[in-house]
């Protein structure tokens, strides 16, 4: 026998019935966009054309338009590629991990993590693209046979389990989100009425009818998918971490490295997921279906993995004084009270102590609040990333070729830039498909135990 | 085996009866006393799963694990091929004079082809199996079926008691019974 549940608070507050989850997700899709929509849209694309222009600027004159020099051969580039990599595990672990785990609160937000996933994979591949300076030649970076003499890719290398890693994990979350969206593009196609529409809804939904086997099958596929998702995501920040860690430069050098970049990963990403929701609640009144009850679970996961990144930089330090290794211990010591003790001190502040906030239940509760601190994780986890690059490449082995970095404007376009491809894809995302699992909220709308 | 699911197409079928509910218990328990009856209950259109319908209505665990660990396998065993050729065979490289034969460094790239080829290989199967392409004619009961109604579809056969089976369908609760046939519906 099936009871409603009255222990547990309901998931999806202000009783709403299928049709009313059906009407109020697709509301944004069937109707035409509001003055929010357009506003942000017209930013974001601002934004791109930002992204544009530093482009062209640098495939025209050269990588020289960077800053990045000798000894910091890795600058905004790279720390901003880790950074948006980051921001896409939180979409893997929302939908993967917590589906793994039965947790059913994911259900609101697993749809709009997952297209930040794939969104920000994209920004963050930009960066080691046209790093590569002659990206015209970008292809070398996969096994083809070539006209070079027979040369292959270099297995050892973890740059190369990078290309490997990226784009199995870019195209395996792009089929996972897809699969997901099919029944609820399904809805969408028999909602709207214009023939333009009728169409591009019916080719995506590849003819869904929900019929019970199908729908088995759906619910298997989804377990798989997040059963290999799970490994794949820990494997992709993993690598990441192994370009740094596998080299021999004092600070990268390390084996905490996978599970603190995972830890990190998984902290700024959650950051983001709240920077966005928070907003996405209110502007698309979707209060009932985003509750207090889950920026509340949200925050705690923001609050440990902060902790654990927290954990992972004092280790760093310890180990470094423990090693007795002199030049390990210069790197610390250099991170903290060296020229760049600002970056140092603001990814502390930031990533450490700041979400210990969240202990307090009004702090977890608060959007506004939440909103901020969101703001200042993703800066706390875009400053983690430049101090392991720059303070760690800026002074060497040999104090003669000891250098300041900081990075070019063209630099600061090209990341200001790639917020600009984040929320343009975003707002399209938005608009025309459900920011919400329509199908998977409406099975949970009653408390079932 | 066939792997495309002949029983997802209502084309070229005998007379449906159709019954339509707006609640899952209902549903549920409509299923189980048509199947209880002995009515072979075709399909059951919800918009969200429903768990235990599956169940009741008898179909066959879906055999996509297997077929995901294969194309696992088969990621595996041409990740292998691919370093073995390209790294020992063809064009043996020494870089930081670490041996050319199999290390832990082929790990990662073996790793991600495995989940590659057994994502895209699951996915195309399931595609498949599911009657699913670009551009295949939806062949829905009801425009509200990927919204809030949930449809019970049953297909005749000669000697059945239609009548038994809708008063079946009416009495746990459908709001709405129908009979389609040659894609025409009529409301009973």
């Amino acid at each position: 026998m099936i009871h409603d549940s009255i222990i547990r608070e309901r998931l999806v507050t202000g009783d709403k019935t299928a049709a009313d989850v059906t009407r109020d997700i697709a509301r944004p899709i069937l109707n035409q966009p509001s003055t929010a929509w357009k506003v942000g849209f017209t930013l974001s694309v601002i934004f791109l054309g930002i992204f544009a222009v530093s482009l062209f600027y640098t495939l025209w004159t050269g990588i020289g338009v960077w800053n990045i020099n000798k000894s910091v051969m890795w600058g905004w580039d790279i720390t901003n590629f880790v950074f948006w990599v980051g921001i896409g595990h939180a979409g893997t672990l929302i939908s993967a991990v917590l589906l793994l785990f039965r947790q059913k609160w994911r259900m609101s937000i697993n749809r709009s993590a997952e297209a930040m996933t794939i969104f920000a994979v994209i920004c963050a591949a930009m960066f080691p693209v046209f790093h590569m300076g002659r990206v015209w030649v970008g292809y070398w970076a996969l096994p083809l046979p070539n006209g070079f003499g027979s040369l292959w890719v270099n297995f050892n290398s973890p740059l190369l389990w990078d290309v490997f890693a990226i784009s199995t994990y870019f195209s395996v979350s792009l089929l996972f989100w897809y699969i997901g969206l099919i029944p609820d593009i399904a809805t969408i196609r028999d909602k709207v009425t214009t023939k333009g529409a009728k169409f591009w809804y019916g080719l995506f939904s590849m003819g869904w009818t929900g019929s019970t086997r199908t729908w088995a099958r759906y619910e298997l596929i989804s377990l798989i998918l997040a059963g290999l998702s799970t490994p794949l995501v820990l494997s992709v920040h993993t690598i990441v971490s192994t370009d740094f860690a596998t080299s021999v430069i004092p600070g990268w050098h390390t084996t905490i490295f996978p599970p603190y970049f995972v830890a990190g990963a998984i902290f700024s990403g959650f950051g983001m997921v709240a920077t966005l929701l928070v907003v996405a609640r209110k502007v698309m009144n979707y209060e009932n279906y985003i509750t207090i009850g889950h920026l509340d679970a949200m925050t705690k996961i923001i609050m440990v993995t902060g902790s654990l990144v927290g954990i992972a930089y004092l280790t760093e330090f310890f180990i470094a004084w423990y090693s007795g290794v002199e030049y390990e211990q210069y790197a610390f010591l250099n991170r903290a009270f060296g020229p760049y003790w600002w970056a140092y001190w603001s990814m502390m502040s930031c990533n450490l102590i700041a979400p210990q906030v969240f202990w307090f239940k009004w702090c977890r509760t608060t959007p506004w609040f939440i909103f901020i601190m969101s703001i200042v994780v993703n800066v706390g986890m875009w400053f983690e990333r430049f101090v392991i690059i720059v303070t760690s490449l800026h002074r060497d082995y040999l104090p003669s070729s000891w250098v300041m970095y900081s990075g070019s404007l063209t630099e600061v376009g090209l990341f200001l830039g790639t917020f600009g491809i984040f929320f343009t894809c975003f707002f399209l995302f938005a608009k025309f498909l459900p920011v919400i699992n329509m199908a998977e909220v409406k099975s949970i709308l009653r408390n079932r135990e | 085996m066939a792997i495309l699911d002949k029983n997802l197409s209502l084309r070229n079928r005998n007379k449906m009866l159709v019954g339509v509910y707006e609640d899952e218990d209902n549903l549920m328990q409509a299923t189980q006393s048509l199947v209880d009856a002995g009515v072979h209950v075709h399909d059951v259109y919800t918009p969200y799963p429903v768990h235990g319908l599956d169940r009741i209505m008898g179909i066959r665990r879906s055999r996509l694990a297997r077929v995901a660990f294969f194309c696992g396998l088969t990621g595996l065993s041409l990740a292998i091929t691919m370093i073995w050729y390209m790294y020992v065979y063809d064009w043996p490289m020494n870089i930081g004079n670490k041996p050319e034969r199999f290390t832990p460094s082929w790990i990662p790239v073996m790793f991600e082809a495995t989940v590659l080829c057994t994502a895209f290989g699951m996915g195309f199967f399931f595609f498949w199996r599911n009657r699913m392409l670009h551009g295949v004619k939806n062949e829905i009961l009801d425009l509200r079926q990927t919204d809030d109604r949930m449809i019970i579809a049953v297909e005749t056969k000669e000697g059945m008691d239609e009548k038994s089976t809708l008063d079946l369908m009416k009495k746990n609760g459908a709001v709405e019974l129908r009979e389609f046939h040659n894609g025409v519906q009529t409301t009973l």
